[in-house]
């Protein structure tokens, strides 16, 4: 236990650290893995959890965005930054999630698909939003204290707030709240014998995986000043079903190893050969073929952390 | 009036009948194996690709129509053997990445053999100029894969329910533990069937071909509208397949004509709604 | 076998993940005297590649031609695959400005990145020239004195085509473009010309982008009584489009025209005799005749292998020859970056399209002709063969102030 956190204390640290010892390049893409891993360990309470395996998480990420990015132009403060877009995903997560919770399986997969491809097809279409090309010019936030336009400022801030969202998330899984999700993925049934009102419990997941989804979205509008439809499309849902599975499901922490691999082999391949999708689609099949745990279930199997 | 509507519908019965090929192969790798096949629309791709070589090759449309399915079909059983078979355990996560990854893959790789150039395929002599009927003008090959479809679906439903293969996929659906109990080998009934859904997704390629051209990105884009029919029509059931294409096939077209700017939402807004008055498609097996 | 499997996974993974982590940013030469920094930003993966091809064989046919070097220094082509995403897109710009440092930015493809870039590029103080994306706001309110752009505006190729469609075809049109803001944008600027010289809209519909059936909307158009379609289509829309437009009969009594895009050379041959008797507007065909086309086609030809130049290529050409040249004018002095944006600005020069300026008021390329042509079959095959042309076409810039 003392070695774990004395090993997350250097990760925070080493962190904390970049900025100073690395090029201005190499940050960014730091930073962008990880907003996207706040995304990606969202996605990780509803599917490593609570057992839903959500196609649809791109619509809170999108929303948190759009919400972000149409407040923070008219008032750039931390209200814009944070508070509307979390309360603009959990409303729009507590409606979808009514309707799709009915379902499961395949179906729920279906149906949050649906759901985020129409916010997709009407982001893409109105021109208030920007239609195709999305919003664009949007500033940071004003924070106290900090420059946050600046390089250093930022991350600072980021990482403030990505901590925030995976200790809140670790919080949620290690509570008795955590537990009951964790026994509904294991025996739907058993825990409505039980008397769990079940449907609640997983509404409850869906809303707060939505929430934090939505933070990432607008963290991703200040970090990049834009935002198009795209956050919508169900190719931003998969790849961050992606991240949850090559990082491992149910660990909270994989998530945010699963983005760095996701957008390293994105980035990086992709400037060196032009068949990148290739060796992307091998990795997957690899991965899923001898690495079943994810990064995080093979390297505890190996440090015999696991039974 | 009469004519228009008519016309509307006879487009809507052709892209049904595309999206029924399209999606029955999907529905029974669903329906019997339980497996999330994103790779689906690869093999939609795959059979366009292949068809386009063959009619290069050979001058030949329907010998085409006819090899090409049979190489998509050994590329599923190849896969499935490879690397499906070890994940039947693991649960659609699993299953997900693989075919996910498999994407990609194909994508790159048909890039690669073909070039990234979009591709025409081109209908058969006989049927490539337009008729008229009943006052609605359709091209001849329109009206070539909706007969071509709808004996499709005849056919299958003759195997399924009528002959012995059909009965042992049908219980292999229903329960295959069981139906491995009763001494069939149901392994290589699971190939044969994976096969069979990839050699008829490869079908439907070459058969849309001359329609839809081809290029690598089309596995992707056709992936969606092949899972919302499996979905709409419930997973497994060849009835539903057809029914739920061809409502949809109608749900669109006169969508695109009628309602201008809702294109994109119509197919959603549908399995939505379907989905939520029916939540296992209309022919599926109630859930709970 | 397992343990084995993936420890020499995980180890090879780390190992390689390392290694291209450090790669790219260990290199990194400095300024003056180092070789002068091309930064591209195009797609070179997924459908649209083949433009990304296109518009970088442009280019290197210009810098071969000057041996790689210009004042002294080396050209450095940097080559970024955007993969037609923003985020991706724009994450590469940050790459290529941040880590790469490179003098001149040029591309990209995609509109989307354009509009997410033009805040960087600008904040940064770094060049850049458009080589493609077509969207109307960086010439207007979103212009900038660091960014040029050498292939068109979404407007330009539209515009003549109104009155010219008016006069020359028919007053009964029915309008059509994917449903998004390029498509409205094209289509806007058609009618801007096109109802002022007495034409009546029939019908206007604007189909999904991507959409694979056109059948709803060419009955449609049979049954509306248009004489004409003008349209604005691109990649496989554009093909799609033009061969269902053919198998459902109506080119016998409805003409077909539209923007450049419907029918150049990255779609023309999926297309085959379906496009034939196709009218459209382009600022480039490699019909052309004037001496510069012509060397430039067939210098092209030559140096890959045979393939017929585009107008994307033609974008490739005219974006490295301002580059050449404006490098050439300040004697390879990439420090002064005001010095170079006023000698870009000044370019002039005689270009496949005929004579290359920019309009100083928006730094967007003044198109010395609009070309109207029409699908035919030449020696050779199926092309865009000139029939007519407009000449001086200007992007109206309403709202640019070019802030610096």
């Amino acid at each position: 236990m003392t070695a774990r956190l004395a090993g997350l204390a250097v990760l925070v640290v080493a962190l904390a650290l970049f900025p100073l010892v690395a090029a201005v390049y190499p940050v960014k893409l730091l930073q962008e893995i990880l907003i996207w891993g706040v995304f990606a360990m969202s996605l990780d309470l509803l599917m490593g959890f609570a057992g839903m395996v959500s196609f649809g998480h791109s619509a809170f990420f999108g929303i948190g965005g759009y919400v972000a990015a149409l407040t923070l132009v008219g008032s750039p403060g931390l209200v814009s930054a944070l508070v509307l877009p979390a309360l603009a995903a959990g409303l729009a997560a507590l409606v979808i999630g009514f309707f799709s919770i009915r379902v499961s399986g395949v179906y729920f997969i279906m149906l949050t698909l649906a759901f985020s491809q129409m916010f997709y097809a009407y982001t893409f279409q109105v021109s208030w939003l920007g239609a195709e090309d999305g919003l664009v010019g949007i500033p940071r936030p004003a924070v106290w204290g900090l420059d946050v336009n600046g390089l250093r400022g930022f991350h600072a801030y980021l990482l403030v707030l990505v901590g925030l969202a995976a200790l809140g998330l670790w919080r949620v899984v290690r509570s008795p709240f955590g537990h009951v999700l964790r026994g509904i993925h294991d025996n739907e049934a058993r825990m409505e014998a039980l008397g769990y009102a079940v449907d609640r419990y997983k509404l409850a997941a869906f809303v707060i995986a939505g929430v934090v989804a939505g933070v990432a979205g607008s963290l991703y509008v200040q970090f990049t000043g834009s935002i198009t439809p795209d956050a919508f499309f169900w190719k931003t849902s998969g790849e961050a079903l992606l991240m949850v599975i090559i990082g491992g499901t149910g660990t909270i922490g994989g998530a945010l190893l699963g983005s760095a691999a996701f957008i390293l082999l994105q980035s990086l391949v992709s400037t060196y050969t032009e068949r990148w999708m290739l060796i992307l689609g091998v990795t997957f099949v690899v991965f899923v073929l001898f690495a079943p745990g994810g990064i995080v279930g093979t390297v505890r199997d190996r440090a015999g952390l696991r039974a | 009036m009469g004519a228009d509507l008519f016309a509307q519908a006879l487009n809507g019965l052709a892209y049904g009948v595309l999206l029924f090929l399209l999606s029955v192969g999907l529905t029974l790798i669903f329906g019997m194996l339980d497996v999330v096949n994103l790779a689906h629309g690869s093999f939609y791709m795959l059979g366009a690709y292949t068809g386009l070589s063959l009619i290069g090759a050979l001058g030949n449309f329907w010998v085409a129509l006819l090899a090409a399915p049979l190489v998509v079909g050994l590329v599923g059983v190849a896969i499935e053997r490879a690397c499906l078979r070890r994940l039947y355990r693991r649960g659609p996560l699993d299953q997900v990445l693989l075919t996910f990854g498999l994407v990609y893959l194909f994508e790159d790789l048909v890039k690669w053999i073909w070039g990234g150039r979009i591709r025409s395929i081109p209908p058969p002599d006989l049927f490539s100029g337009s008729v008229t009927v009943l006052g609605a003008t359709i091209p001849s090959y329109r009206l070539f894969v909706i007969g071509f479809g709808l004996v499709m679906a005849l056919l299958l439903w003759l195997l399924i329910e009528r002959t012995r293969l059909g009965a042992i996929i049908r219980a292999g659906v229903f329960d295959a533990e069981m139906t491995s109990g009763l001494g069939i080998d149901i392994d290589r009934v699971f190939t044969a069937v994976f096969g069979f859904g990839a050699a008829l997704g490869g079908l439907s390629g070459v058969i849309a071909g001359p329609i839809q051209s081809a290029y690598p990105a089309m596995g992707v884009t056709i992936l969606i509208p092949a899972l919302i029919v499996v979905v709409v029509g419930g997973l497994g059931s060849l009835k539903g397949s057809l029914v739920g294409s061809l409502v949809i096939g109608q749900a669109e077209t006169f969508g695109k004509a009628w309602i201008p700017g809702a294109a994109m939402l119509i197919i959603y807004v549908v399995m939505a709604a379907v989905m939520l008055v029916r939540p296992q498609g209309l022919f599926g097996r109630p859930l709970k | 076998m397992d343990h084995v499997t993936r420890r020499t996974f995980l180890g090879t993974a780390g190992l390689a993940a390392a290694g291209a982590a450090i790669g790219p940013w260990v290199l990194r030469a400095s300024a003056q005297s180092g070789p002068v920094k091309i930064g591209l930003v195009l797609p070179y993966s997924g459908v649209y590649a083949v433009l990304g091809e296109s518009i970088t064989q442009g280019m290197e046919l210009v810098f071969a031609r000057e041996n790689w070097t210009v004042a002294g220094r080396k050209i450095e082509m940097i080559k970024e695959d955007d993969e037609m995403q923003p985020p991706v897109g724009i994450r590469k710009t940050e790459k290529l400005i941040d880590s790469d440092k490179v003098d001149i930015l040029t591309g990209p493809v995609h509109s989307g990145i354009l509009m997410g870039m033009r805040d960087k590029v600008h904040n940064s103080k770094t060049i850049l020239i458009v080589s493609n994306a077509g969207a109307d706001a960086i010439s207007r309110e979103r212009c900038s004195k660091w960014i040029f752009r050498t292939s068109f505006s979404n407007w330009q190729p539209n515009y003549p085509m109104g009155e010219w469609v008016a006069k020359h075809v028919s007053k009964d049109v029915f309008i059509a473009a994917p449903n998004y803001q390029a498509g409205k944008d094209q289509l806007g600027a058609f009618k801007e010309s096109f109802l002022p010289a007495g034409g009546k809209l029939v019908g206007e519909d604007y189909p999904k982008l991507g959409e694979t059936d056109y059948a709803p909307y060419l009955t449609k158009m049979r049954q509306s009584g248009a004489k004409a379609v003008y349209c604005f289509f691109s990649g496989s829309d554009a093909v799609n489009f033009v061969k269902q437009y053919d198998q459902f009969g109506l080119k016998q009594s409805i003409k077909l025209t539209g923007a450049g895009f419907l029918t150049e050379p990255d779609v023309l041959p999926a297309q085959g005799k379906a496009a034939l008797g196709a009218i459209t507007g382009h600022f480039y065909t490699p019909l052309l005749d004037n001496q510069t086309n012509q060397r430039f086609v067939k210098e092209f030809q030559a140096k890959f292998a045979g393939k017929m130049p585009d107008g994307f290529a033609c974008q490739g050409y005219d974006t490295a020859e301002v580059i050449v040249r404006a490098l050439k004018a300040v004697n390879g002095n990439t420090q002064d970056k005001m010095k170079l944006v006023e000698v870009i600005e000044k370019s002039e020069f005689d270009s496949p399209r005929g004579r290359f300026r920019f309009d100083p008021k928006t730094h967007n390329v003044i198109q010395p002709f609009i070309y109207i042509r029409e699908v035919k079959e030449v020696a050779g095959g199926l092309n865009n063969v000139p029939i007519d042309r407009v000449a001086n076409v200007t992007d109206p810039g309403m709202g640019c102030t070019l802030p610096a």
